[in-house]
């Protein structure tokens, strides 16, 4: 019965191998096409340096050529990848591309390769050894699937921008990815050719790569069975034909590719969609430890001494095409400080934080933070000196749950357990459950503990801007940068954020924020800072600024313009959250209006908080 | 002089079909890899039109014009607009419209069955022109002026038209589009239509050139078309010209001096350096990252 069917199935191992090499690829978001190539050269340079059969039993030289194919693919991998890692999408789908053209066209010309005609290879492929191979594989990316690792590629992803401020190295986690998509396919080619029995460089032509990607894009190229169930589908829905009666011809590929069609347009997530997804939720939260010991699994960051300097900003600036978003600014944070950064849209907050956090590079001036002068330094680097941020609009992992989005943030402090969950060492479960821990702690500090299943796609607004601190303070920064945190919440909630800034610096943290809610800035922060066209107009303690004319000038304007009462910094001071609680909260909206007492916003008529 | 008027034909066509290509992409940043598919249709039908029913070549060139753009429409319609707003509509847009593709290919086999097909003898006149000592024939003329007509009315109407400013409008942001009243799903399927148009266009005109035309005739060109539009810059319609005619140039010579079984090398080998010195294209637009 199984022997009947060992051609077929035995295909269905190979395409699931194929498959594989796309999907390691995939996870991290990266769409290559030269899987082909790198099967070619290894099938072709495996069988060329293997021993031959006779000399030592069969199963040695299809060995030595796997490990000759996969360490050759490996290679092609890192040679190919180290000058294309930096491109994205489709531009990297085709350079990968126009190396496996190249990679064909000069096998194809090649005497070692037999040329067009190919090389004759003997068939020692069985079914079972194509099985075992698989088992192996997948075995190896079910394993990557909840380690640091895999959680690192799955979040580059889903947002490359917030995984490097997360601290994760992006270059490396993609080339790694690359060069394992390279020793995979290397593995294919080789076992492909060990089957087959004559291999031609035309067997991994373009048509081969576009069906590598195909099964494992319908298997799903989120979960790690996703690449079986699509080599399944690819390989038995013609076998099925044939077994019911459809004629050969023309009927077969249409109605195969009709299956494709349906199942990419009604199972977004491919065939792996429809297996259920088990959801982690914290297993034993804890309960009892809120901000208790620290595990000693993760690594504890020292925080600076109160006082001495985290930030240094001497002159900094940034121009854009001739336009001075920030200028010549002075800047000194020490630790303990919380300091908030106001100022009317447009003044260049969200520049300068984007500097100091190391994702723009300064054009003038020089920043110093936690010991590291941004600008020349990688943003990855910048977040393991231990600066960790929120943006403006959201930057989540949205196709990750909460408490996975949490997990990313910890990427810094949690050790790799990729290679010892391999081997199922109990110390890799043991970091992974304090990884966890750590995770839950955060999600109950910003009150989502509820949500953690959930995925951040699917959170409010304010929720999400919630999961992003969880998310910045699952780093154990000692400097957290928060760039409007409390855009879309109500004034409760703003309270609630109000007292947690206030109970991270007693931790002995750091923070900066950028808020529109003078209200609560000036509740909250021990000084403030204030920002107009790029420079800074004020700086002092928040009864210092509620008195400056100049703040107040910057807000509303001169005194000729309108009349102002004074009594705007009483009233903000008297009311943290920034209003009557009776009235509209202080939102977005409510800055549209000029004269609320809260909000000290100039009009604006853009909203701030579309996405 | 012959291999430099060779190189501009053949590049002429490339350039008609990665125009349509690289539409669709500057648009809504998705390939549409049916556009192989419909090139190798439309070439089947325009000769089944000259041959059956019996219509000149340029009778048919109009027909199949209108061929490439109903099925462009249907393209749009079966793999592309129901994945509008999925996570993965990236990679899953790309399998939809092989799938399609390979549909049409099948229905392209149920048709005409799997053989080469060619023009009855005699469709075109032997006229034959001596231009600076090379010769050049009155099809390789037309195929020439048909595709600079083309890509000049094109340029005209991205450039100046309303249709064209909604065009650009999609390109630049579909939601803000979308909000100014613009009918992104009706721009969608135009540009899908004038797209496809054009490929079918260029799928007559190769047959014509080679006087063949297979099932797989299109994915041979749709790796040049790949290479094409990334050379001239991904979305830009005077890029993909250009970078079609000096793939075009760049071929014929390399068959000249390096001998015609390296001809692929040196196409993807000029992608390859392109991509890496100046991964925006010859005349693309960085785009820059906001956070």
């Amino acid at each position: 019965m199984l022997l009947e069917y060992a051609t077929p199935l035995t295909f269905v191992a190979l395409g699931a191998i194929f498959a594989y090499s796309f999907y390691a690829v995939l996870i991290a978001g990266q769409l290559s096409l030269g899987q082909a190539g790198f099967a070619s050269l290894a099938a072709f340079s495996g069988v060329a340096l293997a021993p031959e059969r006779t000399e030592i039993g069969d199963v040695t030289p299809l060995l030595v050529a796997i490990v000759i194919g996969m360490a050759v693919g490996a290679l092609a991998a890192i040679v190919l990848g180290l000058p294309t890692m930096h491109l994205r999408g489709v531009f990297l789908a085709i350079a990968t591309l126009g190396f496996a053209e190249a990679v064909r066209v000069v096998l194809l010309n090649s005497e070692w390769t037999g040329g067009a005609q190919g090389l004759a290879v003997p068939r020692i492929l069985t079914l079972g050894m194509a099985w075992t191979a698989l088992a192996v594989v997948a075995y190896w990316f079910w394993r990557m699937g909840r380690s640091r690792y895999g959680r690192a590629l799955e979040a580059i992803r889903e947002d490359e921008l917030a995984a490097r401020s997360m601290g994760i190295d992006v270059g490396r986690h993609r080339l790694a990815a690359f060069v394992t998509s390279g020793a995979v396919a290397g593995l294919y080619g080789v076992l492909f050719a060990y089957y087959v029995r004559l291999i031609a460089p035309n067997d991994f032509d373009f048509g081969a790569a576009v069906e590598g990607l195909v099964t494992a894009v319908v298997g799903g190229s989120t979960m790690f069975l996703g690449p079986l169930l699509g080599s399944g589908f690819q390989t038995m829905v013609p076998e099925i034909q044939r077994a019911v009666g459809v004629e050969a011809g023309w009927i077969r590929p249409f109605l195969a590719s009709l299956l494709l069609l349906v199942v990419i347009l009604f199972l977004p997530g491919g065939l792996a969609s429809l297996l259920p997804r088990r959801t982690r939720m914290p297993a034993s939260a804890g309960g009892t430890d809120d901000d208790g010991d620290r595990p000693a699994h993760l690594a504890a960051r020292r925080h600076p001494a109160t006082g001495e300097t985290v930030v240094a900003l001497d002159g900094l600036g940034k121009e854009y095409g001739g336009v001075h978003a920030v200028r010549d600014i002075h800047l000194e944070v020490r630790s303990g400080e919380v300091v908030g950064l106001i100022g009317p849209n447009g003044a260049g907050k969200t520049t300068l934080v984007n500097m100091i956090s190391g994702l723009v590079p300064p054009s003038s001036g020089r920043a110093t933070v936690l010991g590291v002068t941004v600008g020349r330094t990688p943003v990855h680097k910048v977040a393991a000196a231990g600066v960790s941020r929120t943006f403006q609009h959201s930057k989540l992992f949205n196709r990750l749950s909460a408490l996975e989005n949490v997990l990313v943030g910890g990427h810094l402090v949690s050790r790799p357990t990729f290679l010892r969950r391999l081997l199922w060492l109990p110390s890799a479960r043991r970091d992974e459950q304090a990884a966890l821990e750590q995770a839950a702690r955060c999600l109950r500090r910003v009150g989502l503990a509820d949500a953690a299943g959930t995925r951040a796609s699917a959170l409010s607004y304010g929720d999400q801007r919630r999961l992003e601190i969880a998310r910045a303070l699952a780093s154990e920064p000692s400097l957290l940068i928060l760039d409007e945190p409390a855009a879309g919440m109500n004034h409760v909630e703003a309270a609630k954020l109000s007292a947690l800034i206030t109970s991270l610096a007693a931790d002995g943290l750091t923070i900066l924020f950028i808020e529109h809610n003078v209200g609560m800035v000036l509740e909250t922060c021990t000084r403030v800072v204030v920002l107009n066209f790029g420079e800074v107009i004020a700086s002092g303690t928040p009864e210092e600024i509620a008195a400056d004319p100049a703040v107040i000038e910057a807000y509303l304007g001169t005194e000729d313009d309108e009349p102002v009462t004074g009594s705007i910094a009483e009233g903000t001071l008297a009311d943290p959250t920034g209003g009557d609680p009776d009235e509209t909260p202080p939102d977005a909206v409510t800055n549209v209006r000029p004269g609320a007492a809260g909000t000290l916003e100039p009009p604006d008529t853009t909203p701030r908080n579309a996405t | 002089m012959q291999q430099l008027l060779n190189g501009i034909f053949i590049g002429s066509i490339y350039a008609l079909f990665a125009i349509g290509f690289t539409l669709v992409f500057g648009i809504l940043d998705r390939l549409n890899l049916a556009h192989p598919a419909v090139f190798a249709a439309s070439a089947f039908v325009g000769i089944e039109l000259v041959e059956r029913v019996g219509l000149s070549l340029w009778a048919a060139l109009p027909i199949v014009f209108l061929f490439g753009a109903a099925l462009g429409l249907v393209i749009e319609r079966l793999a592309f607009r129901p994945l509008k707003g999925r996570a993965d509509a990236h990679f899953a847009g790309l399998i939809s419209s092989i799938a399609l593709a390979g549909m049409i290919i099948a229905l392209l086999q149920w048709r005409y069955g799997p053989d080469t097909r060619r023009f009855p003898a005699g469709s075109f006149p032997g006229t034959r022109f001596d231009v600076g000592g090379a010769q050049v024939t009155l099809v390789q003329v037309v195929i020439l002026a048909v595709s600079l007509a083309l890509m000049v009315g094109l340029t005209y109407m991205v450039t100046k038209t309303r249709l064209g400013r909604g065009m650009r409008a999609v390109a630049e942001n579909p939601a803000a589009a979308r909000v100014l009243g613009v009918n992104v799903d009706r721009i969608t399927a135009v540009t899908f239509a004038i797209s496809s148009a054009l490929g079918a266009v260029a799928g007559v005109l190769f047959a014509i050139n080679v006087n063949t035309a297979q099932l797989g005739m299109g994915s041979a060109i749709e790796l040049k078309g790949l290479a094409v539009i990334i050379v001239g810059g991904m979305g830009s319609l005077p890029g993909a010209l250009i970078g079609g005619l000096v793939l075009g140039l760049a071929e014929v010579f390399a068959v000249q001096y390096i001998g015609s079984s390296w001809r692929d090398v040196i196409a993807f080998g000029l992608l390859f350096i392109i991509l890496l010195l100046r991964p925006q294209g010859l005349l693309g637009a960085r785009k820059v990252r906001e956070v």
